[in-house]
């Protein structure tokens, strides 16, 4: 059965934060992807390149879990589905991290690797 | 061995049984191949006798296939597991034996009761086998049965998601069988590394048995791990406060969140193995870009989570039966709510001592191995913790005790050895020797086994309404106890001797004593097996003396053993209001703990439903259709998923109601009869006395 | 003003009694699942790093010969919009907006994942054609799975859409189809989320 909207939220108020909300999330995540692809396709070292398209990645993609899928910090949020995200986010970087740290070192261990690659290794 | 594939049948033709193996060469290999399609073949054909004589049809479709309790739904989990443990432990047995006859000599080396590549099945199907489909079933359907009642919930948050798991479970179950009698299965382990195991070196369906049971029971063992997390994070009784939750629940979470992340690895490296067998990509060949470490490291991210998967909630269920048993509250709640979450997530970090031999540098190898000493540091505190609970209890010996016990005595060598081999320069002289074989069945036996045992020692009454037989349960776990000390504590010291394992032969005689040591503890092995079997029958038969329908045969202080056994099918008539740790222990401390309620309510349960089955059945088209290049057949199952899922959307499904008046009727029954019933001491409590009623003033908890 | 979310998305809020509150759990347990998915993709990122290399490439084509930068703007705009236009569902459905209006948004954010998949496949088939398909290295095998992956969830996306609008004919938007289609707007946004991570780690830096 479908219950209607009782009432209890002014439907205006909260209809018009929310449209706010999202509108942010889009004029945020737009420039971040514009700002990601000049980046790339500008003159900047190889370095500073990365960083920033990392960046604005990990920045647009706390702008999604803000602003659309409306995850956060404060205690109007269940506890729960943030707590799910940063655990999810640890290990992610522990098992994205583990298998780059082991196949790097592995790569760097084999036959035809450029020997500039030595130098960063462990010992 | 034909490379034709018809387009109907695939790739199958009359030479894929092993009875075409026999008529073409008689040897002890051969026989022992058609003997196992032989007992599969009759087994079948037992069971639809059997049913069809008893009539038994109409009920198991009505009562157990389409129910979507997690009390039933834990109760197939099992009965499927222990049915693969036979296949398991007889594989098991027949490895021994071939080893013990596997001396050969440098002029003939090969020899022994099966040929090298049907050896080498056979430790691959063990393996498979008793991981995937022994040790997770049994710890699935374990958790399926206690956990909502000792949450004071009537079910899983996603019953009928449940079912679907089991069905992709059996289905995963269903491939392993099947290849008995169609095909072979695969040579490379249960790991099945690459190359070896690639399209190039591993042409025929073996692999493919493998790589479509892993993913498809992978999916549902994903699912179930959903499941069960959302089911403790939202369904507890109004009051469990995580701080409340009973230890099982604690290591059920744990197993819960490993599931969740553990188990998309072995997704991502079986699905790459299979691209590059179907689709000829190059994710782990020999040439054109392939890494084969890259298999090697993903399927350990999910491989080292696993086996702590597998150990946890035997962990849950030590913890509960070391305080039942000894009269006396758990030592150290919180310490072993830290451990519990500690191995849970230290375990991620670990998964690189399974190749510290292949290749990396010394620093990636003390990084790892450093992780994985820690870990056994959390271990170390739950068993003090343990052994505090029972110190000045009042210790009843029953068969889970004995399980404990085993599990004290040998677990920690086990954990021992691992240590032992958490030193990459140790690791290095006795990786893949039988030292580690040694060592991992050292803590899966009296760790997995003896904890899942005990556990179904101990919540059967609950289940069915009587206690096993605590005579023949001891005497099948000293079995089990004796066989595990006799078939695994040779293979250390033939480890550091150089046996490598999955050996098919070998040609040093020092062997030979160990070998037939390990081949007598493998007879006592199958005579568990048998113990246990009459373990179950014979309660079954001696069920009205046996019988607790007061529901707490062992005096416990956790919700479950608040219902009647067997528990009816919606646990409580009304969701209990939780006040402290161990309610159901405080209930009996303070006064009457069988009041009867002040009213009662329709209760909404999950309607009956098909789904599950209907998705195994496809998921079972679907694997068998991919492994034998059936590909219409394999497009149609395929299809049908969705569809499946499409058509039950469109419904508007209603939940079965349980009238008020039904659950007040039986409640009523219940409380008449505990009104009556005698209670029973301690001592009476492995006696006919003994109606699941127990005596409140012994109660110290 | 604004009351407690109780799972991800857009709360339906109390106003909508139980459908509000079997989403807490119903949609958490989304949530759950969408995390495990998350992995699966994280594990093909690393290994798509992996493969990243030399012997990865296997004197195949790379990065830079079959790339089209204008093509990934492209498909990263209509994710980017179509993600957004979710909002426009989650709204109508919190808001009690009549059913045509719910069915013209799903209408419109399928579309637009259509259009994603439209230029990912052409970029597949023109990639093909020189000599970059997936059996090609092992990098094109990791660069076809991971990005194929997505494209098969995003199609996945689709046919739920169009599941739910003939679920919303057929039986209007009565708790359950609420609740899926709460689990809907949280699978659609994290489609475009992967994207980023996607055009970012895929695409732009082998290229920078």
């Amino acid at each position: 059965m479908t219950k209607p909207n009782t009432g209890e939220i002014d439907p205006q108020e909260s209809a018009r934060q929310e449209l706010r909300s999202y509108g942010i999330g889009f004029v945020a995540s737009l420039l971040l992807t514009v700002g990601a692809f000049a980046a790339a396709l500008s003159d900047l070292p190889t370095v500073w390149k990365i960083i920033a398209i990392c960046a604005a990645a990990l920045l647009q993609i706390v702008t999604h879990m803000r602003n659309f899928l409306h995850l956060s910090f404060s205690v109007e949020q269940s506890r729960e589905d943030l707590l799910l995200v940063l655990f999810s986010a640890m290990l992610l970087a522990i098992m994205a991290g583990g298998t780059w740290y082991i196949m790097s070192d592995l790569g760097g261990r084999m036959h035809g690797n450029s020997h500039e690659d030595r130098s960063t290794s462990l010992p | 061995m034909s490379a034709d594939i018809s387009p109907i049948f695939g790739k199958l033709d009359w030479s894929v049984t092993p009875y075409t193996d026999l008529l073409r060469e008689v040897n002890s290999s051969t026989i022992v191949g058609a003997g196992a399609a032989s007992v599969l073949v009759l087994g079948a054909i037992a069971a639809v006798a059997l049913l069809t004589w008893m009539r038994w049809w109409g009920p198991l479709y009505r009562n157990w296939l389409t129910s979507a309790d997690a009390k039933k739904i834990g109760i197939m989990y099992i009965a499927l597991a222990l049915v693969m443990m036979a296949r398991g432990i007889i594989e098991g047995f027949v490895i021994r034996t071939h080893q013990s006859t596997a001396l050969g000599t440098l002029t003939q080396p090969e020899s022994g009761l099966v040929s090298p590549d049907h050896f080498a099945q056979l430790f691959s199907t063990h393996g498979t086998i008793m991981i995937f489909f022994v040790a997770m079933p049994l710890l699935i359907g374990l958790i399926n049965f206690v956990l909502p009642q000792q949450l004071g919930a009537r079910d899983m948050a996603f019953p009928v998601l449940n079912q679907v798991s089991l069905g992709l479970t059996a289905a995963g179950a269903g491939l392993v069988m099947i290849s008995l009698l169609v095909g072979k299965f695969g040579t490379g382990g249960w790991t099945m590394y690459p190359p070896y195991t690639g399209i190039d070196y591993s042409p025929g369906e073996g692999v493919d048995y493998w790589l479509w049971a892993i993913l498809i029971s992978g999916v549902g063992s994903t699912l179930t791990g959903m499941n069960f997390a959302v089911t403790i994070f939202k369904e507890r009784a109004p009051g469990m406060h995580f701080m409340r939750m009973p230890l099982f629940c604690w290591t059920s979470l744990c197993v819960a969140i490993m599931l969740i992340y553990a188990m998309p690895a072995l997704t991502v490296s079986s699905g790459m193995l299979a691209l590059d067998r179907y689709a000829g990509s190059h994710f782990f060949t020999n040439e054109a870009g392939g890494n084969m470490m890259n298999y090697a490291n993903i399927f350990w991210m999910f491989g080292h989570p696993e086996v702590y998967i597998l150990i946890l909630p035997a962990f849950g269920v030590f913890s509960e039966i070391s305080s039942t048993f000894s009269g006396k509250r758990l030592y150290g709640y919180t310490s072993l709510v830290i451990a519990s979450m500690s191995i849970a997530v230290i375990s991620f970090t670990v998964w690189l001592h399974h190749f510290f031999t292949m290749g990396q540098s010394a620093g990636v190898n003390i990084a790892f191995g450093i992780a994985t000493m820690v870990i056994g540091i959390p271990t170390g505190v739950k068993i003090y913790d343990w052994m505090a609970t029972m110190w000045r209890g009042r210790i009843r010996v029953t068969a889970p005790i004995v399980y404990l016990t085993g599990f004290f005595l040998l677990f920690v060598i086990g954990g021992l050895s691992g240590i032992i081999l958490a030193n990459p320069s140790i690791d290095y002289q006795v990786h893949n020797s039988t030292f580690l074989v040694a060592h991992f069945h050292n803590v899966i036996i009296p760790g997995v086994l003896y904890g899942m045992l005990a556990g179904i020692h101990y919540w059967f009454p609950k289940a069915f309404g009587f206690r096993l037989d605590e005579d023949w349960g001891r005497r099948t776990a000293l079995l089990f106890v004796g066989g595990f000390v006799f078939t695994f504590l040779p293979l250390y010291v033939l480890g550091l001797m150089g046996l490598p394992r999955r050996s098919p032969t070998f040609q040093n005689p020092d062997f030979m004593p160990w070998m037939y040591i390990a081949s007598f503890g493998a007879v006592l092995m199958l005579c568990a097996l048998a113990s246990l079997a009459w373990t179950f029958w014979t309660s079954y038969r001696n069920r009205l003396a046996l019988a607790v329908p007061g529901g707490d045969p062992w005096n416990g202080s956790s919700l479950e053993w608040s219902t009647p056994a067997p528990v009816p099918e919606w646990t409580f008539p009304h969701i209990p209001h939780v006040a402290a740790r161990d309610d159901w222990g405080e209930c009996k401390r303070s006064g009457d703990p069988w009041k009867a309620p002040q009213d009662y309510v329709d209760i909404e349960m999950p309607a009956n439903t098909a789904h599950g089955l209907l998705i195994a059945a496809t998921a079972s088209a679907l694997g068998f259709a991919m492994v034998w290049h059936i590909w219409w057949l394999a497009a149609l199952s395929f299809l049908a998923i969705p569809a499946l899922l499409a058509w039950r959307g469109m419904q508007v499904i209603e939940p079965r109601i349980v009238p008020a008046g039904e659950v007040e009727e039986a409640d009523r029954r219940f409380r008449t009869m505990m009104a009556d019933l005698a209670p029973a001491t301690r001592a009476d409590e492995e006696t006919e006395r003994n109606r699941g009623r127990p005596d409140l003033s012994e109660f110290a908890g | 003003m604004s009351e407690r979310n109780l799972y991800p998305g857009l709360n339906l809020g109390s106003g909508h009694g139980e459908a509000h509150e079997q989403a807490e759990t119903t949609v958490f347990g989304f949530w759950v699942f969408v995390m495990s998915d998350l992995i699966i993709f994280g594990i093909l990122f690393a290994s798509y790093a992996s493969y990243l290399d030399p012997i990865g490439l296997a004197g195949g084509p790379g990065p830079s010969d079959l790339f089209d930068i204008r093509s990934v703007a492209i498909q990263t705009a209509f994710l980017l919009l179509g993600g957004v236009a979710y909002g426009g569902v989650s709204l109508a459905v919190k808001y009690d907006h009549p059913r045509g209006k719910i069915i013209v948004w799903l209408l419109v954010c399928a579309a637009l994942g259509a259009g994603f998949l439209f230029f990912e496949i052409k970029d597949f088939i023109t990639q093909a054609g020189k000599g970059g398909v997936p059996q090609a290295s092992g990098w094109l095998s990791s660069y076809w799975t991971l990005v194929g992956l997505h494209g098969v969830h995003v199609f996945s996306g689709i046919l739920w859409i169009l599941a739910m609008i003939a679920q919303v004919i057929w039986r209007g938007v009565d708790d359950v189809v609420k609740v899926r289609l709460s689990m809907l707007g949280v699978f659609w946004h994290f489609l475009d989320l992967v994207w980023i991570a996607i055009f970012s780690f895929v695409f732009l830096v082998p290229l920078s």
